[in-house]
């Protein structure tokens, strides 16, 4: 009893020295991990920190039924991958990785870099105990304490998509057996954790010895700075990531699925706006971009440009004054919605096709994905009317309610030669917007037409060739000698269309509710209660051509890292689901392309082709997007005509 | 919410009761049982309705591991004792031979009076390390005797009796602190 009269260490440390010497921790020695270290650390930047080898993809699930790419979680960012087992009791194993993990994850509370730039990666190795539910709960640790920076914990779905992680990264893990031959209950594995950069090279690889926080952040640093000092090297390192720092939704949505997700907002400072000389981008398009076509009786002007984009953001353009064309068009969405697969409008009403991105739509000869409007001009008039978009009653009531905002006085007339609002300068005047709305630029135009050969990462290079040979998606996203559009202003036959109207739908459907609370709903429920799937036959629909069943439009692939869901009815919702769609060949039906056939690619090569989407992603972005950012967005006005005052518009 | 539309949400409206509820099987970690206490009185984790409470694993001849990780609840206790009261922590003896009620009581004494420890038939507490997904297996020593090799993760129970957080065994006891305050001021 007198031990109630010691601190609790006390009594540990003397349980440990009293017991006998073979106890089941012959370790009881400690890694250098678990205190201070002994050795005092070169400087930041003195040394070297060659590549090792490239680090290994692989599939893992980040939650019940949500399967990634490992490449997918590096996400182009520095990461430390540990391979663990949350069943593991030696003190110098998994736990001293948990234990670094923690001082790390502590550095990045204070270090806004390392928040930032590195990422921690727990993997299972045990998958039958470790099931993602299990990883969920470690994750949720983040929950509650420590927010800043990443620290996901991750597992696969059986040991079949274990094993070639494991033999990639030369992780031999041996299931435990005691004298008598029993399975014991741990695993034997050398600990390694891997510091990889954002090009997905292995920079330093960690034993027990070495795995010390200190150590590995002086290591990171190292690596930062050296990055940051040769503008070379950091054009490498940021090569196939997505370039732009304004494209994603208010909230961080990364990890939504997960139990432990956290609502995490963007930095207010980094979305203030930033007007852009939008009429000389539009006049010298980025690299890799023809100038643009311009009809000759709507010429562009700096007036025209601004007063599309006060059209563009004005929510009083919508019967109830609160539907902008942007709210569907989200300019840090891609100028696209990344959360609807099919649009949605005006008092939520459905529309039954995903919004396009109107990045580059100055170049398409055919607008919508069925191809049946031709010029912006007059496009405009389409969404202004629809009933489910932004429900106008007529054009002569849109035009009369502009007549009748002060803040639109004089403005049409300054831009269109003394002409006032109509329909026609009205389509004209948002036609230059969106003409002007131009990006490219991209690593890959760097690498292409600037012959910078460190633009473009190895991965997606590979990608390249993939997709101009073998899987031959060039056909119909073209690239140019001196250009390149990724479209071919054609439509096409790729299934997706098929399928939809056949009403082939899994029979399940997983739901995700709230964040890690994800449901499979039976299909058949949702078809009792939700409304009947749209039918759309594409451009049959135009040209009553039966030939032409479940043609769309090819879109262009240009930022297209930035515009998920894809397809027209955003049945897609990754790149990755994007290519394992055309590599089992779209969907067979009568009328299917030719071009679309199973194309036998191997998990590289379509996670390469996926890199060489990735790196489309033009540089002017978030040029673009802090110019729309300053737009104002139309709220109601004193003097404005609006139900809000009870003031009607008059028709005359 | 990703992908989902507006007629998923509908749905759910009509669903997600039935749902959340049957999606609570058996094969979920966590969960209920009923052992019994150091005083030798029988106890259900469900009595604990309205707590939060700390489960670990372990057995009082145990050498280093067991000792540091209730060394470091008693810290918790100690350091939050002024900022709640709805906190328990329990041990659960993983060699039911040797451990009886009794010599719990003395064990855990040492190290907080607000953690109770539990032991049961062998049977009963291979059920809850199996639910709780605790690896231990007994190694015959050479000179006599036993050790018990076991996963020392520490478990959070919220105060609906829902496994909700588990700590990795090796992070400090900052850090078990920090989460345990977070969970009270969100779910207290
Ligand atoms: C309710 C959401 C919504 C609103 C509001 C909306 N759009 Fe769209 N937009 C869409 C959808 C969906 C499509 C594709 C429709 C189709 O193909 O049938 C589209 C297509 C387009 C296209 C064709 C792009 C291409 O490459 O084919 C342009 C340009 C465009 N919209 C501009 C605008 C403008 C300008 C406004 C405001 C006057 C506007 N949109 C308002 C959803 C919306
Ligand atoms: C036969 C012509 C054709 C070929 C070949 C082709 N595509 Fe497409 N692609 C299309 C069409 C048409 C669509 C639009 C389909 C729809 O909306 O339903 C499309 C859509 C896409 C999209 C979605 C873009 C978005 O914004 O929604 C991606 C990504 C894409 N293709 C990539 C590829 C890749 C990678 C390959 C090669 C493996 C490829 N395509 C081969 C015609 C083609």
């Amino acid at each position: 009893m007198v031990f109630r009269f010691f601190q609790p260490f006390l009594i540990a440390a003397i349980f440990v020295t009293t017991v006998d010497a073979n106890s089941i921790n012959p370790s009881v020695i400690s890694a250098p991990g678990y205190g201070e270290l002994a050795y005092k650390l070169p400087e930041i930047g003195s040394y070297q920190l060659p590549p090792l080898g490239e680090a290994s993809n692989g599939e893992v699930l980040i939650a019940e039924g949500e399967q990634r790419t490992l490449y997918e979680l590096f996400n182009g960012k520095y990461v430390l991958l540990a391979f663990i087992y949350s069943t593991c009791s030696d003190v110098n194993g998994c736990p001293l990785t948990s234990h670094v993990f923690y001082k790390i994850k502590s550095a990045m509370q204070r270090d806004q870099v390392l928040a930032s730039r590195l990422k921690l990666i727990s993997l299972s190795f045990d998958p039958e105990v470790d099931t993602p539910s299990v990883m969920g709960l470690y994750g949720n640790n983040f929950r509650y304490a420590g927010s800043a920076g990443e620290w996901q914990f991750v597992t696969t779905a059986s040991q079949q998509s274990l094993d070639p992680i494991l033999k990639s990264y030369n992780q031999v893990i041996l299931r435990e057996t005691d004298s008598s031959g029993r399975t014991h209950v741990g695993y034997s594995h050398v600990l390694r954790v891997f510091l990889i950069d954002p090009e997905k090279n292995i920079r330093n690889i960690y034993s027990v010895d070495f795995l010390h926080q200190d150590l590995i952040i002086n290591d990171l640093k190292t690596i930062l700075q050296q990055a940051q000092r040769s503008g070379e090297t950091i054009k490498l390192a940021t090569a196939s990531q997505q370039t732009s720092r304004l494209s994603k939704p208010g909230d961080n949505k990364l990890g939504y699925e997960l139990s432990d997700y956290v609502t995490d907002s963007q930095d207010l400072e980094l979305r203030k706006g930033e007007k852009a000389d939008l009429l000389s981008i539009a006049n010298n398009p980025p690299l890799g971009l023809p100038a643009i076509p311009v009809p000759v009786d709507n010429p562009l002007s700096r007036e025209k440009i601004e007063l599309g984009r006060k059209l563009f953001y004005d929510r009083r353009l919508s019967l109830n004054d609160t539907f902008s064309c942007a709210m569907c068009h989200v300019p840090d969405q891609g100028f696209t919605s990344n959360e609807l697969a099919m649009a949605v409008g005006i008092e939520g009403r459905s529309v039954r096709r995903n919004s396009p991105s109107v990045y580059n739509s100055a170049y398409s000869k055919l607008l919508f994905h069925d191809g049946r409007e031709e010029n912006l001009e007059q496009q405009a008039w389409g969404p202004l009317l629809a009933n489910n978009e932004m429900a106008n009653p007529s054009i002569g009531y849109v035009l009369n309610k502009i007549r009748q905002i002060d803040d639109y006085r004089g403005l049409f007339e300054a831009a269109f030669d003394g002409r006032s609002v109509s329909m026609e300068t009205l389509g004209m005047a948002l036609a230059s917007y969106q003409r002007a709305l131009v990006s490219a630029d991209s690593p890959f135009d760097r690498w292409r037409y600037a012959g910078d050969e460190t633009a473009l990462s190895e991965s997606a290079k590979r990608g390249f060739e993939i997709f101009t040979g073998k899987a031959g998606c060039v056909a119909c996203h073209s690239i140019g000698e001196r250009s390149a559009l990724f479209m071919d202003d054609q439509l096409h036959n790729t299934g997706i269309g098929y399928r939809e109207s056949m009403g082939f739908s899994p029979d399940k459907q997983p739901v995700t509710v709230a964040p890690g609370i994800s449901i499979e709903i039976d299909r058949a429920i949702i078809d009792q209660v939700g409304e009947k799937p749209p039918t759309d036959v594409g451009r049959y629909e135009v040209t009553q051509n039966p030939h032409d069943r479940w043609k769309y439009k090819t879109p262009s692939l240009r930022n297209v890292d930035l515009t998920a869901p894809y397809m027209h009815n955003g049945s897609l919702s990754t790149l990755h689901e994007v290519v394992d769609f055309y590599d089992q060949g779209g969907v067979p039906n009568e009328l299917l392309d030719p071009l679309i056939r199973p194309l036998g690619l191997s998990s590289q090569e379509r996670s390469d082709l996926v890199d060489f989407m990735r790196s489309l992603t033009g540089s002017n972005v978030d040029t673009l997007v802090a110019d729309a950012f300053n737009a104002p967005i139309g709220d109601v006005g004193e003097g404005d005509p609006s139900w809000v005052h009870g003031s009607e518009v008059e028709v005359r | 919410m990703t992908r989902a539309d507006k007629k998923l949400w509908l749905v759910l409206l009509f669903t997600i009761l039935s749902v959340t509820m049957a999606s609570a099987g058996t094969e979920e970690i966590g969960g209920d049982f009923t052992l019994t206490d150091h005083n030798n009185d029988t106890f259900r984790l469900s009595q604990l309705q309205g707590k939060l409470v700390l489960l670990s694993f372990g057995y009082t001849y145990c050498p280093d591991i067991c000792p540091t990780e209730l060394a470091k609840l008693a810290v918790v206790f100690d350091t939050l004792k002024g900022e709640s009261d709805d906190l328990q922590g329990l041990f659960v003896s993983l060699d039911p031979d040797r451990d009886t009620p009794a010599v719990l009581s003395d064990y855990v004494g040492y190290f907080n009076s607000e953690i109770v420890g539990l032991t049961g038939s062998e049977k009963a507490v291979d059920q809850v390390a199996r639910q709780y997904r605790v690896k231990y297996q007994r190694n015959d020593k050479a000179g006599g005797g036993y050790s018990i090799d076991h996963s020392a993760n520490l478990y959070l129970i919220d105060q609906m009796g829902e496994l909700v957080v588990v700590i990795p065994y090796g992070m400090p006891v900052e850090h078990i602190v920090d989460v345990v305050r977070g969970m009270l001021s969100v779910d207290g």
